[in-house]
């Protein structure tokens, strides 16, 4: 090839190059062209896509069919128009495959019912219906576990246990399915008699009861006017419960420690309001009048209008107190719960009781405590007559006084759990009555081998259950 | 003010010598164990008292005095004679 073939070729092959990538262009330019000015697309099909069908857009209703009209067999099609014209209607659609259904739009947006109506009153018409909705039944699928972000969450075994520590997985009460339904409510008012609570605590102060503004200051007829805006103290009968012990602050705590807000534990409850009643000292003990004393102003704030339905009772002892049954049964008597400690001493308390848990009031609810390997804790009381369920209560980790946190064993950490999944079920079915409370938690467990003829259900609560 | 082992073990000599009513130089120290008890009145309630159902450290004082043994229970907030003729008693 001399020198002037090789620049012919060579401006040949670029013309070639060039004319390819226009045309691959003019493609391009095609398509994007198409796209703009092809069919619209069903969906938009009712579009106003002029100035005249904008302005038409404005008196016309271009929306969905609002009745489905059959017309009888034998009428024909110009019939059909002519009546939905002059009804100031238009066929959206005939459905084929059914003579003479027709879904039609009434232009005028009337309401359907009055659409039927219009349609019904002619011969011509055989039926005529709305177009109603259909709407995806709601099923519901598995629960996935909720897990709050509270920087000790992990290791509340009681709650959430993946075999830490050596546990059992699973051994727990289900509270992160729970979570998934509701995680409490701040209208359920819970009382934790006992040695007060630390309603200064940082994990707490948030779900803690506080007399509402336009209650007035509690009244005794002997003991006078009590400011109880934060609670009531059963031993000097003053206003401050303030707990000086730890025990009530750590029950307060398993029941409602503020969940989801990246500080300590949460409790059973993440919102919830914790009322504080004071009735044990200093010392973790306190008299049988002070327990009935402060019993009775749960029931007097009750009447008062206050939503208080459990009353969470971590104490106890082997001595029965006619008087302390009275006043629990008038809490049973103003739908008001009674949760409370089994024992501790490793007893059968159908042949040895305890109390106030073995009394015979039907809104009692006797816990028993479980470990972390589903096991009856080696110091529970139980009984297949007088001990209702179990709950986790052997190494709790909650609040303590002082803005700290505390691992405690007893069956006084098993009520709270008990307590708070009652006030669970309160947040989702606020007007439950006491006793299908009671009911509702006896038939949400899980059977554990160990409780066999140790308790009446036989099971450890299942909060995620008691939400079912 | 927090009780510590020493002065709970004082405290409890001190007491029952007083309800023998004997000198307490004559009241011995038979064993001082640590001890888990099963509530808060360290499983020696009164009558007509009621104490929170948590597992409480504390220790589990043994006495003798005029060739019996007596037991006493103590925590950081209290001490109690278990069973002293029958009834328990704080301190």
């Amino acid at each position: 090839m001399n020198r002037n073939n090789f620049f012919i070729h060579l401006a040949l092959a670029l013309v070639l190059i060039l004319v390819a990538a226009f045309a691959g262009q003019l493609s391009r330019w095609r398509k994007e062209w198409k796209s703009h000015i092809g069919p619209v697309p069903a969906t938009d099909k009712k579009k106003a896509t002029t100035a005249e069908d904008v302005a038409l857009s404005e008196t016309r209703s271009f929306g969905r069919p609002e009745v489905l009209v059959k017309f009888k067999s034998g009428v024909s099609q110009a019939a059909i128009d002519e009546l939905t014209a002059r009804l100031h209607d238009r066929v959206e659609d005939r459905i084929e495959n059914v003579e003479g259904l027709e879904a039609i739009d009434d232009l005028d947006n009337a309401d359907a019912a009055n659409v039927v109506n219009e349609y019904v009153q002619f011969a011509e018409v055989e039926y005529a219906e709305p177009n109603y909705d259909i709407e995806l039944e709601e099923v519901e699928g598995p629960l996935v576990p909720v897990l709050p972000h509270d920087p000790q969450f992990n290791d509340q075994w009681a709650l959430a246990n993946s075999g830490q520590r050596g546990g059992k997985q699973g051994a727990d009460i289900s509270a992160t399915l729970a979570w998934a339904k509701t995680t409490g409510s701040d209208k359920v008012v819970v009382a934790v008699l006992d040695s007060g609570v630390d309603y200064m605590h940082e994990d707490l102060v948030q779900n803690m009861w506080t007399r509402p503004a336009g209650m007035s200051p509690y009244q005794d007829n002997e003991l006078g006017t009590i400011d109880d805006e934060n609670g009531y103290n059963a031993i000097d009968s003053a206003s401050d419960p303030m707990d000086e012990n730890g025990h009530g602050t750590h029950c307060a705590g398993i029941i409602g420690a503020e969940g989801e807000n990246n500080v300590g534990i949460a409790g059973v409850n993440w919102k919830v309001q914790i009322m504080p009643l004071k009735f044990m000292n200093a010392g973790g003990f306190g008299t049988t009048k002070d327990a009935i004393e402060a019993i009775n102003y749960v029931i007097d704030r009750k009447k008062a209008g206050v939503n208080v339905r459990v009353i969470s009772a971590s104490w106890g002892s082997t001595q029965r107190s006619r008087s302390l049954e009275a006043v629990i049964r008038k809490a049973y008597e103003n739908d008001i719960l009674f949760v409370a400690a089994a024992g501790n001493s490793s007893v059968n308390n159908d042949r040895s009781p305890h109390f106030p848990s073995s009394y015979n009031v039907p809104n009692v609810v006797s816990v028993a405590a479980l470990d972390r390997h589903d096991q009856l804790a080696t110091f529970s009381n139980y009984g297949v007559k007088s001990v209702a369920i179990a709950a986790p209560g052997v190494d709790i980790l909650s609040t303590w006084l002082g803005n700290a946190y505390e691992e405690k064993s007893g069956t006084s950490m098993a009520t709270p759990v008990v307590s708070g999944v009652a006030a669970l079920i309160l947040a989702e079915h606020p007007r439950m009555s006491v006793d299908d409370l009671k009911k509702k938690l006896l038939a949400s467990t899980d059977p554990i081998v160990a409780l066999k003829g140790k308790t009446i259900s036989g099971g450890r609560i299942n909060a995620a259950k008691a939400l079912e | 003010m927090a009780i510590d082992k020493n002065s709970a073990v004082e405290n409890a000599r001190n007491d029952l010598a007083k309800r023998l009513k004997i000198d307490a130089a004559d009241v011995k120290e038979k064993s001082v164990e640590d001890s888990d008890f099963p509530d808060m009145a360290l499983g020696a309630a009164e009558s007509g008292e009621m104490s929170g159902q948590m597992i409480t450290r504390g220790w589990r004082i043994k006495l003798e005095a005029q060739g019996q043994t007596y037991e006493y229970r103590a925590d950081k907030n209290q001490v109690r004679a278990y069973k002293f003729k029958g009834k328990n008693h704080r301190v």
